[in-house]
């Protein structure tokens, strides 16, 4: 009540600025995303524990890596499930780069993105021209993610199975290397701005209906004069893009990388499925709230409870996945969206 | 490669197609009949092999003997699965079918790890380690008692499915849900069943591979990706392709792993999937998909 009473009084300048930022779902969504990075931002005011650092950059990393899921999965319907390979170009490039041929990670997490998107752009190319659909398309990614972790651990130029560490070093700002956690924090929180911005674009523009009816309805799509392998490659090679750069700050962050810890489905589901499935896959907010419950609470396990007895984190993975199918498959961002629908709809009612 | 070595090859690969012939008949009924492939498949083997194991620890039953309790509990886990969970999804996205089954595979793994502990574990018997020659091939005992199960029940599944009524009722459903219903065939229940059957005989797989195995919780990934080459080879929902499949895989196993080293080998299947993905999706048997 108290809200229709305001809206009718408020000033116009006011009720332009409201209706920019909740104006939509979608600007609601974009809005709520920018408060959640605005207070990741001032965390380090009132956290200094590194420990907890950590996980705000972990899962700020993690919401970057659930929104280049989500473009692909969520937007296109397009089920590659193993979509931890393009992290994975992203970071052996990014730390090749540095190892090997001294090129500083500020210019080696774009290149890794190069990589990783001219990746997701032969996977797309070959499956494509093929007519790979759904399913099939699916076990070929994970035959690709098994076929690359055995070459990876044969290939001595990438470390072979031991992997590839980065050299220890004193801080440095052109190496990326600091001494306290706060400037990482700052670059993966510009990662997701930048990823916000770029999920934001491809939803709300052409392209991005495009991606929807393709989900909806390929051969509809088609009919329509969509061009479905255009659109298809471009959201997978968006989303690859996204993804290898944040494996090129993730590896810069964790400071190693090795074949079976990155070409693993247990870390897949950890990593990119939970987060935008929790979240909401196919909304613009999911992968960003799905990333703030999915870290937290694994670390909470992990700490608490796998010291203990092993396979815990595992449980509680498969339960969350099982659940959000089960319970609510449009995530926590379906919750918002149905809450947002009850406190702005009467608003809308009256003007 | 001399002949003898060539032979031998053969029949190492057969003795291993065996058993994942076994694995993909399962995941083929599975997907014939429900259209929908079965992630959390090699979880269903890792838990028929840790039922040999604690049967042969806790009981003192040999292996073998532990056949019948892994068909009757992981058949009615599969049935319960089926009925509580993936019986929800099958009209969903096949985005969502797959999560859940990642999220069942995920939760097996997990439960596994905390029950088993992710320590290794094997079973030793006296015959482990026993060879019988004959025709100048060397055959160990399990290995063979392993291969000789598998074609049985295979042989079995298949006079079941063409010549008794629940067989054919199965064969309808995959057929035709809509006509089978139509038929008054119970068509959830026949859901339920082949699920059953389907994670009963990749249970069955599993203890017959148990004798002198490394055991661990993860090692089921292994085998949902080999039944996926071998169900895709051998066109997914043809119980008889799952069969040649799987032998072939074990056979090419064999010669890669004989060429390329041991750690190489899944290099070899992996490139025989990608290219049957890419060439002939519908697999060995199947016809032009309208």
């Amino acid at each position: 009540m108290t809200t229709q009473v305001s809206a009718k009084t408020s000033p116009n300048s006011l009720r332009n600025l409201l209706h920019i930022l909740i104006g939509d779902w979608d600007r609601t969504q974009l809005s709520i995303s920018f408060l959640l990075v605005a207070l990741m931002a001032i965390s380090p005011l009132f956290i200094s524990s590194p420990y907890y650092m950590g996980i705000i950059i972990l899962a700020c990393l993690y919401a970057v890596i659930g929104i280049s899921w989500n473009i692909v999965a969520g937007f296109t319907g397009q089920l590659l499930i193993a979509h931890i390979i393009f992290l994975a170009f992203g970071g052996y490039t990014t730390i090749v780069l540095l190892n090997t041929f001294r090129i500083m990670p500020w210019v080696g997490i774009p290149l890794g993105g190069v990589v990783a998107a001219l990746a997701g752009w032969v996977i797309a190319l070959i499956t494509l021209r093929y007519g790979l659909k759904m399913d099939y398309f699916a076990l070929f990614t994970i035959a690709l993610l098994v076929a690359l972790r055995t070459l990876f651990l044969k290939w001595d130029f990438v470390g072979g199975a031991v992997g590839m560490y980065l050299r220890l070093a004193e801080p440095s700002v052109p190496k990326m290397i600091f001494a306290t956690k706060p400037p990482y924090l700052y670059i993966a929180i510009s990662l997701l701005v930048f990823g916000i911005l770029v999920q934001y674009q491809v939803y709300r523009s052409k392209m991005g209906k495009y991606l929807i009816a393709i989900r909806e309805d390929e051969a509809a799509a088609a009919a329509l004069g969509v061009n479905t392998s255009k659109y298809k490659t471009i959201a997978v090679m968006i989303g690859a893009a996204l993804a290898g750069m944040s494996g090129g700050f993730y590896v810069m962050y964790v400071t190693f990388i090795d074949p079976t810890g990155v070409f693993n489905l247990g870390v897949n589901v950890e990593i990119i499925m939970a987060g935008p499935i929790i979240g909401g896959l196919g909304s613009l907010l999911g992968p960003i709230l799905g990333a703030l419950v999915n870290k937290p609470i694994a670390e909470l396990v992990r700490g608490s409870l796998a010291e203990s007895r092993s396979g815990i984190s595992l449980i509680v993975y498969g339960l969350f996945l099982i659940t959000s199918i089960m319970v609510m498959p449009k995530g926590l961002a379906g919750l918002c969206h149905s809450l947002y629908l009850r406190l702005y709809r009467p608003n809308k009612n009256i003007e | 490669m001399s002949p003898d070595i060539f032979f031998q090859t053969l029949v190492n690969g057969l003795f291993t197609g065996g058993i994942y012939a076994l694995v993909s008949i399962g995941l083929t009924l599975i997907y014939g009949v429900m259209v929908i492939v079965n992630f959390a498949h090699g979880e269903f083997l890792m838990l028929g092999i840790y039922t040999a194991f604690w049967s042969f620890t806790l009981l003192g039953l040999d292996p073998y003997l532990s056949i019948p309790f892994a068909v009757v509990l992981i058949g009615i886990l599969g049935a319960m699965i089926q009925r509580g969970l993936v019986q929800q999804v099958l009209d969903a996205h096949p985005l969502n079918q797959i999560i859940l089954l990642v999220g069942i595979s995920t939760l097996i793994v997990g439960l596994a790890q905390f029950f088993f502990s992710a320590e290794p574990k094997s079973i030793h018997v006296s015959y482990e380690t026993e060879v019988i020659t004959l025709l100048g091939l060397r055959m160990s005992i399990p290995r063979l008692i392993a291969f000789c199960s598998s074609l049985v029940i295979s042989f079995g599944l298949y006079l079941f499915l063409q010549h008794t009524r629940l067989g054919k009722a199965i064969r309808a459903v995959s057929q035709s849900r809509e006509a089978a219903k139509l038929m008054g065939i119970n068509v959830n229940y026949i859901y339920m069943l082949t699920f059953g059957i389907g994670t009963a005989i990749t249970a069955v797989a599993g203890v017959l591979l148990s004798p002198n195995h490394r055991m661990i919780p993860t090692m089921g990934q292994t085998y949902s990706v080999i039944a996926f080459v071998v169900v895709v080879l051998g066109t997914m929902g043809n119980f008889v392709g799952a069969f040649i499949g799987g032998l072939i895989i074990g056979v090419v196993e064999a010669y890669a792993g004989f060429f390329l080293g041991g750690d190489v080998k899944i290099i070899a299947s992996m490139l025989i999937f990608i290219l049957i993905l890419l060439f002939k999706p519908s697999g060995l048997f199947g016809r032009k998909r309208t």
